[in-house]
């Protein structure tokens, strides 16, 4: 052992990499975490907002402490058919408490403090470049030299640094989307203790995907987030995507922040590889993104799985068996992070489908449109439900298909 | 609309004097529909009239996507020692 400089590396100091070396070290293991900003945060860009179950398990009176912007209490979807047609509900609960918008920058790096207090050693500004297996262990090659350990914890985010390293890695621009945001000042009009979600889908053409708008304190964090793949389809490029789309959306106020970052968009049943012999992934970089249309989440099982990971490495270091890494696995499997991701499946394939986005919206909007204009002729909602879809051929057996899957 | 350059301009860079991204320029010119030029959100990559792709490291936002939005595999990209740190995120 004495030719390792750790028990454990974790390589990445977002969320998943903090809570597994906050778990690590609770544990009594020696862990070093590396982090290529110059603060945790400085990297990390996320929609912004957090459903904060699984920080409540990893700092129990966080709610107290942790800079949060505000609670959401209101959910609005905005769906548009055309320039012209929109479609909209909203859903507010006053009392909710179960999730709030944050900002990476300001929430990582009080994340990164609460760690260092627990005793958790993490050296910034140390990029890693390369990962390779030698002798029964990991050598990670850094710009401040090499560094080895018989276990790593891949937190490195959505590409994945170790992994692909070690060639367990093929990205495809189909499975990953390309998030762009910028952070806009604002006098949010809304009580301190409130605070809304958009999400707002079809206003830019071309793209798969869409667009959110969450409150924070003083400011709106206004975005997109569309695969790879669509870009070149769009009809503004992506370097312009959240303009245009602020634009359209006709919020105004000084811009202060412009940020992109991609998003793994795997769905459960195209998870890569999570865990190898001396490596486990953790957060996006194990390709950890829930969209199931109600939520979209990353930051509770990057959260949930670095925490499991801090408690697998334990076991599996006791164990002195470094080829036991499924021992995480298992773990996962047991936690709300392989289950919830399961569980949403099958929505995220259907909202996955290029007319689902696209298609129903404007079925639906036609049907509306039509339900809201009187004439002479007018038909059974029914009736011109089937005529809409037909126009759009869509045939009634996929419609109720379609219906089914997204109640599943 | 503010233009690209004014919108970075509002966060705070430490340019590597080496680039980060490093394109393999023969491979452009057998390229027709250069779909990184409108795939990356920094526009990092412009196609100069010789057909051949220019990339302006120095606007990376760091997103990742250049490790796919290549279908010939002509970038080559790994992440700055200094480059992007940002305030909000």
């Amino acid at each position: 052992m004495s030719s390792f400089d750790a028990d454990v590396i974790i390589v990445g100091g977002g969320l998943s990499g903090l809570s597994a070396g906050i778990t690590a070290v609770k544990e009594g293991l020696n862990v070093i975490l590396l982090e290529r900003g110059e603060y945790s945060g400085a990297k990390n860009v996320s929609g912004g907002r957090m459903y904060i179950h699984a920080l409540q398990k990893l700092i129990p009176d966080a709610l107290e402490r942790a800079p949060l912007e505000r609670p959401i209490t209101k959910e609005t979807f905005e769906i548009y058919c055309g320039e012209k047609k929109k479609l909209v509900f909203s859903f507010e609960e006053k009392e909710k408490r179960n999730s709030y918008s944050v900002l990476r920058a300001k929430f990582d790096r009080w994340l990164a403090s609460e760690a260092e207090n627990l005793g958790l050693l993490i050296s910034y500004s140390t990029l890693v470049l390369n990962a390779y297996r030698e002798n029964d262990g990991i050598t990670l090659e850094t710009n401040r030299g090499t560094l080895r350990a018989p276990l790593i914890i891949d937190a490195s985010g959505v590409t994945s640094i170790v992994f692909r390293s070690l060639g367990l890695r093929n990205f495809t621009p189909d499975k990953w989307m390309l998030g762009v945001k910028e952070i806009v000042k604002s006098d949010v009009n809304l009580k301190e203790d409130e605070g809304e979600v958009r999400t707002i889908v079809n206003l830019i053409q071309g793209v798969k995907g869409g667009g959110f708008v969450y409150t924070n304190k003083d400011t709106l964090s206004v975005g997109m987030a569309v695969t790879f793949d669509s870009l070149p389809k769009s009809e503004v490029p992506a370097k312009d995507l959240v303009e245009a789309f602020r634009e359209r959306l006709g919020i105004q106020g000084e811009v202060l922040e412009y940020s992109a970052h991609a998003i793994p968009y795997f769905g459960f049943k195209n998870l890569p590889p999570i865990y190898d012999k001396n490596v486990i992934a953790v957060g996006d970089s194990a390709g950890f993104l829930i969209n199931d249309g109600f939520t979209i989440r990353g930051m509770d099982l990057a959260i949930g799985s670095g925490m499991i990971a801090g408690l697998a490495a334990k076991k599996i270091v006791d164990l002195k068996d470094f080829t036991k890494t499924d021992i995480y696995y298992q773990m996962l499997k047991e936690s709300f992070v392989l289950k919830h991701l399961e569980l949403a499946y099958s929505r995220f394939s259907l909202i996955n489908r290029p007319e689902t986005l696209n298609v129903y919206p404007e079925v639906l909007c036609n049907v509306l449109s039509d339900m809201f204009t009187v004439g002479e002729e007018r038909k059974t909602l029914i009736e011109d439900a089937l005529l809409r879809l037909k126009e759009k051929g869509i045939s009634l057996t996929q419609a109720i298909k379609d219906m089914i899957s997204a109640v599943k | 609309m503010i233009p690209l350059l004014k919108r970075l301009g509002l966060n705070k860079y430490n340019v590597d004097q080496k680039p980060h991204i490093e394109v393999n320029t023969d491979i452009c010119l057998t390229c027709k529909d250069k779909p990184c030029t409108v795939s990356c959100p920094a526009g990092t990559y412009e196609a100069l009239p010789d057909g051949r792709i220019i990339a302006h490291y120095e606007r990376c936002l760091e997103c990742g996507g250049a490790l796919v939005i290549c279908p010939f595999g002509a970038i080559k990209f790994r992440f700055p020692e200094g480059g992007v740190s940002y305030n909000y995120g």
